[in-house]
């Protein structure tokens, strides 16, 4: 069963598209695989777009909003958008019938799904990494690496491996590393994690993760200032493998 | 049917859920949207969401082209998908929330980003997703050469279009103005261009 999951104030900015992009990505990761985490988001999700949508907030509080949308302009919009060509397609599907959405959906999301290999067989990917790709694995012992080719400014995202009895030195972060654990299993000093277990450390977390079976995660680490901060890591060939 | 959104805020002590009628009536209007196209309809809903939609975008984008540009997007989504609604699986202002969080993500990670890579379609997937996307053609950064080449086969002013959006990264509106024609025009010259784009770049790939 999973035990670690994201806090509530990180699923509400999530669902407002607050996150940043690949913290986004691995926050979704996580609610794949996490009946109470979607359970918890649809909920959230429907709150959020009551508050939006809500009518008297816009009457009372905010009349320059209003005013600045004028009449010209939406019915310049709503001309626009009347005449935007329809696919025949859509007109045809346009009477929705239960069955055929359910024929449609596992097709659709086995098409979407991407399946990694590495060196001990294969791993289905979540589905928010479909659009992503990952450079070729990096290893040193019984760690090896493959990095999402993915520009969000100094985080950086990657699928981590640990082999059988394999283990990461102690180590703190100088900004934020989001774990989650998408086969195996591993422990370090705070805990037994399964898979599915989504762990957000920053720098008061210091940690040596060491695994048994093996593992493979989603890891997202920013580290801003690893140049100052984290130079001895740098130097060690794990550190830069990891960082 | 215009009684029953004004007096919206009555209900306010009792729920923070929308109104009973509202949600009935939003559902109605997507409904007849869906099955005839209901300009009438399609205009309420445009009506209800659009200065929502605004502010919302204004918080997020911090700018009032932008949020205009927003409205017109996710309107334009709910016209093109309404067909795909489900009342059975959540309310009507659920759905299109979920359009407009995510176009609006979409767009502030291109303003950040020169990729084109839109990613909510696989961080909030949904079921009823389907391919509308016109700029997914676009990734890789080798084809930039072969593209400029098409580009430069277009006409004069499709050509101005697709410069004005993709190298000078104007907004659509503020180029609407530059040019001194409707939003709409540059929208429609827009779709234009891309397609023949597209369809320039594939007749390409099979030489």
């Amino acid at each position: 069963m999973i035990k670690q999951h994201p806090t509530q104030a990180v699923l509400r900015a999530f669902i407002q598209g607050d996150l940043d992009p690949s913290v986004a990505i691995i926050v979704s990761s996580h609610i794949e695989m996490c009946e109470q985490c979607q359970k918890e988001v649809n909920q959230l999700t429907e709150i959020a777009a009551e508050k939006a949508f809500e009518q008297d907030i816009m009457d009372s509080f905010d009349p320059c909003t209003h005013q600045a949308f004028d009449s010209s302009l939406s019915k310049n919009m709503i001309d626009e958008i009347m005449s935007l060509p329809l696919d025949e397609s859509m007109i045809e599907e346009s009477v929705p019938n239960q069955e055929m959405y359910e024929d449609i959906e596992p097709a659709h999301s086995e098409q979407n799904q991407k399946i990694i290999s590495h060196k001990d067989g294969h791993l289905p990917l979540p589905r928010a990494l479909s659009s992503l790709d990952a450079a070729p694995w990096q290893g040193v012992g019984k760690v090896s690496r493959a990095r999402f080719q993915f520009n969000d400014d100094e985080r950086r995202l990657s699928l981590l491996k640990i082999d059988k009895g394999g283990q990461i030195p102690q180590h703190t972060h100088t900004g934020i590393e989001i774990t989650l654990l998408l086969e195996g299993s591993f422990e370090d000093d705070m805990g037994t994690y399964q898979k599915g277990d989504f762990i957000w450390l920053d720098k008061a977390h210091t940690h040596s993760p060491i695994t048994q079976d093996g593992c493979i995660c989603l890891t997202l680490v920013s580290d801003a200032l690893h140049f100052t901060q984290g130079f001895s890591k740098l130097l060690n060939p794990l550190g830069k493998l990891i960082y | 049917m215009h009684t029953s959104i004004k007096t919206f805020g009555k209900y306010k002590d009792d729920s923070i859920a929308t109104p009973p009628q509202l949600s009935t009536e939003l559902c109605c209007w997507l409904n007849s949207v869906a099955k005839q196209r209901d300009k009438k309809a399609f205009t309420e809903l445009f009506n209800f969401f659009a200065p929502k939609i605004k502010r919302f975008g204004i918080s997020k984008l911090n700018n009032e082209a932008m949020a205009n540009e927003l409205v017109q997007d996710t309107m334009s989504l709910v016209w093109k998908k309404a067909h795909l609604f489900e009342a059975s699986k959540g309310a009507a202002t659920t759905w299109v929330y979920t359009l407009m969080r995510n176009t609006c993500f979409d767009t502030l990670r291109k303003m950040k980003h020169k990729d084109n890579i839109s990613l909510s379609d696989d961080i909030w997937p949904s079921d009823l997703t389907e391919e509308l996307s016109d700029d997914s053609e676009f990734k890789d950064h080798l084809l930039n050469e072969k593209v400029l080449r098409c580009i430069d086969s277009l006409p004069l002013a499709q050509q101005s279009i697709i410069k004005g959006v993709y190298y000078q990264e104007l907004t659509q509106e503020q180029l609407a103005k530059q040019l001194g024609i409707p939003l709409g025009t540059v929208k429609s010259r827009l779709r234009l261009a891309l397609s023949k784009l597209k369809q320039q770049m594939g007749d390409r790939d099979h030489d």
